[in-house]
């Protein structure tokens, strides 16, 4: 019976401690909690504490456009993005963030390092260059640069691609090219001429690809 | 018999295509309705738990228990429910005096088991896991079915994290009832074995009651641990458990004080350390797991210290998930090593079996017998809805009449009523009683040797309903392939087909 006074004990002065812990706070619906503190506790579990994360399931965020992380946040909040994974991860994460949250949130993953990711083939990538940097002429395919930037680095609203995992971009170009899940980009019309290997070879090249 | 299969089979197919059309026309209609933990972060249970395969947890699923259950918004109502319907079919129910009482409902659908659920988020570093669970088959003291609740799985955690681009340390404490119960990983003893099954007899071969490795404290039991998991890489716990009573006794509520598991003192430590490495879309861990537990044998008086056995579980234990969109791929290996010292008075007592001679002693009890568990699954899920998994388990140990519950009877020795006619009898009363085996569950040989593989197929057909079906095949059963029980009962006759559907709202 000591040991389970004791033990009640100190789950109370753990339990009193604990209530307002705003600096490691996990709470999502709590405005107080900075974006930089949900960052660490919460994305990093999947995108890593500092963006890069190791899961080709889940999306690398570090050096991303601060625009674009703004924008898909608020997607996700609203619910205008609902390709499967964003909705079943995203959704219930977002749904009570503050625009201050967002807002700190996406400056702190935009301001992380970017790590070279796993190197992919490099006769995929090699392949996966040209498409990148010249489209495909033959079936309307315009180059990516031309948006994302010469060296896939992004600008504003247009993410950041280079050293993203290949998987990820597959799943999304497949996304744009057959669902509703993402609307309002042009990415829907710029896929649509893309065959497979295609998708594989530029994904392959934007994974090898470093600054 | 074999005629009778097919029918029962539809009857059983029939049924749980019923339920699950019903619980899907429950279920589906309102998006939201996803359990607690789903509620409190929002988040599908994929998220948490491999290709929707619960309980199994994913990366995030393990962060999300290891910091305390605390991720998310806390919810209105922290509650959530979960229902299991069973059927279950032993292959042969003829060897056996009673088949009604041997092989209960046996092919006969049945609500089994139903649980709630409170817990969730509480504060910044507290929350909290706590399972009811009824047991719509409870046998009463008089013999006859009630349904029945009592504490489950309890797991109440304070946990904080400090992490930064350096460093990532979690550290918690859990306040739990059943050793590794708030371990993140699922080759864990609490956790690997996964499907609830009935409490009626026809269930008793069935997968869930199949070797798994585990603690010789077993549940309802109340301890506290403290836990640190360093740079997602080095997991470390201790704790230590005592008997549920008094300030938790709430921890084994619904247990009558007969059945509450009895440890002396409060020194049963229970340790645990495991290595885990992602990379890419793949994730290991590689444990080790151990426990020195004094446990009440149940014979006389707890407060007799004569009257505790001890039990000393060392295991090792791994983990390897691969985990992207649309596979899930995960293999666990669990290996537990148990001794038991038995206690003084335990060790008083002697067999009241014979040698065939019917009337030479059997050898006296031994005083520790050692018992190694491995287990071994490997499961696949597509798209988060159709799956299937293999599992083998082999359960090894010393020999020890101590164990036996079947043998010769001494009251059939040259010269007693009865002699020569059946040396291995059920039947107390026509022999005086001397030594009755026991038949079906009997194990003639005094070792528990005990192996075969359980075939699994199911499917998801939303996030909160699964569909499954299991065939556990014997090899050996209670040390024997053939004639286990001294009745002729082989092991294969245990072979079990169990059919489940599995909800949770």
């Amino acid at each position: 019976m000591k040991h389970g006074h004791s033990i009640l004990l100190v789950l109370s002065v753990a339990a009193s401690a604990g209530c307002a812990n705003v600096d490691r706070s996990r709470d999502l619906a709590n405005p107080a909690v900075p974006g930089k503190v949900l960052a660490v506790q919460v994305c990093s579990n999947c995108h890593g504490v500092d963006g890069n994360s190791v899961s080709p399931a889940f999306p690398r965020l570090a050096e991303q456009q601060k625009d674009y992380i703004v924008a898909q946040l608020k997607n996700f909040r609203a619910h205008h993005r609902s390709d499967p994974a964003g909705s079943e991860y995203m959704w219930g994460l977002s749904r009570s963030l503050t625009d201050k949250q967002i807002d700190e949130l996406a400056d702190y993953f935009s301001t992380q390092k970017e790590r070279p990711n796993v190197h992919a083939d490099d006769a995929l990538a090699a392949a996966g260059k040209d498409i990148f940097e010249n489209g495909v002429p033959s079936q309307k395919v315009i180059a990516c640069a031309s948006c994302h930037g010469p060296k896939a680095q992004g600008i504003g609203a247009f993410p950041r691609l280079a050293e993203q995992h290949g998987d990820y971009i597959v799943k999304q170009l497949d996304i744009f090219q057959n669902t509703q899940g993402r609307p309002g980009t042009p990415m829907e019309f710029v896929v649509h001429p893309l065959t497979g290997s295609n998708k594989n070879a530029v994904a392959a090249y934007l994974q090898n690809l470093t600054e | 018999m074999r005629n009778r299969l097919p029918a029962t089979l539809r009857r059983i197919l029939w049924a749980s295509g019923t339920l699950a059309s019903v619980a899907l026309a429950l279920l589906s209609g309102d998006a939201s309705a996803l359990p607690l933990f789903a509620r409190q972060t929002g988040q599908n249970c994929l998220a948490c738990h491999a290709g929707g395969q619960f309980p199994e947890l994913t990366p995030y699923g393990r962060m999300f228990k290891m910091t305390g259950y605390t991720i998310g918004e806390r919810t209105k109502v922290p509650l959530s429910v979960m229902g299991v319907l069973t059927a279950a079919r032993v292959a042969d129910t003829s060897k056996s005096d009673a088949p009604q009482d041997d092989f209960q409902k046996n092919g006969v659908p049945q609500f089994a088991t139903g649980s709630l659920f409170l817990g969730g988020k509480v504060t910044d570093n507290i929350g909290a896991f706590a399972q009811v669970t009824y047991d719509n088959y409870f046998t009463n003291s008089k013999g006859y079915f009630q349904g029945h609740s009592n504490a489950d799985n309890i797991d109440l955690r304070y946990a904080d994290r400090f992490v930064d681009n350096q460093r990532d340390v979690i550290f918690g404490l859990s306040v739990n009832n059943n050793p590794s119960v708030s371990d993140p990983w699922n080759s864990a003893p609490a956790w690997m074995q996964y499907v609830p099954a009935s409490s009626t007899t026809s269930h008793q071969f069935a997968d869930p009651n199949s070797p798994y490795p585990g603690f010789g404290s077993g549940g309802n039991v109340a301890g506290v641990s403290a836990y640190v998991f360093w740079n997602k890489t080095l997991y470390a716990e201790l704790g230590t458990y005592t008997t549920a009573n008094r300030g938790f006794s709430f921890m084994s509520a619904g247990i009558e004080d007969a059945a509450t598991t009895k440890l002396k003192g409060g020194n049963n430590p229970y340790w645990r350390l495991a290595l885990s490495h992602e990379w890419g879309a793949q994730n290991i861990m590689v444990g080790a797991t151990g426990m020195t537990a004094h446990v009440f044998d149940g014979t006389t008086d707890p407060s007799d210290s004569g009257a505790y056995n001890r039990i000393r579980n060392t295991g090792v234990d791994a983990q390897y998930q691969y985990l992207l969109d649309p596979h899930t791929i995960t293999a666990q290996v669990a290996y537990m090593r148990q001794v038991t010292d038995y206690s003084a008075n335990t060790l008083a007592g002697a067999s009241s079996f014979v040698q065939a001679d019917g009337a030479t002693p059997v050898a006296a009890f031994n005083p520790s017998d050692t018992t190694n568990i491995f287990r071994a699954k490997l499961s696949y899920v597509y798209q988060a809805k159709y799956g299937g998994s293999l599992s083998y388990f082999n359960l090894r140990g010393t020999t020890n009449t101590l164990n036996q519950s079947s043998g010769f009877d001494p009251c059939f020795a040259a010269g007693a009523p009865g002699a020569g006619s059946a040396p291995i009898s059920t039947d107390a009363d026509a022999t005086q009683g001397c030594a009755p085996s026991t038949r079906v569950t009997g194990n003639l040989s005094g070792n528990p040797a005990t192996n075969g593989m359980t075939y699994e197929v199911f499917w998801l057909p939303v996030q909160y309903v699964r569909v499954g079906a299991q065939y556990t095949a014997y090899h050996k059963f209670n040390g024997a392939t053939d004639n286990y029980d001294g009745f002729g009962r082989n092991a294969r006759d245990n072979n079990t087909l169990f059919l489940y559907v599995w909800g949770a709202y």
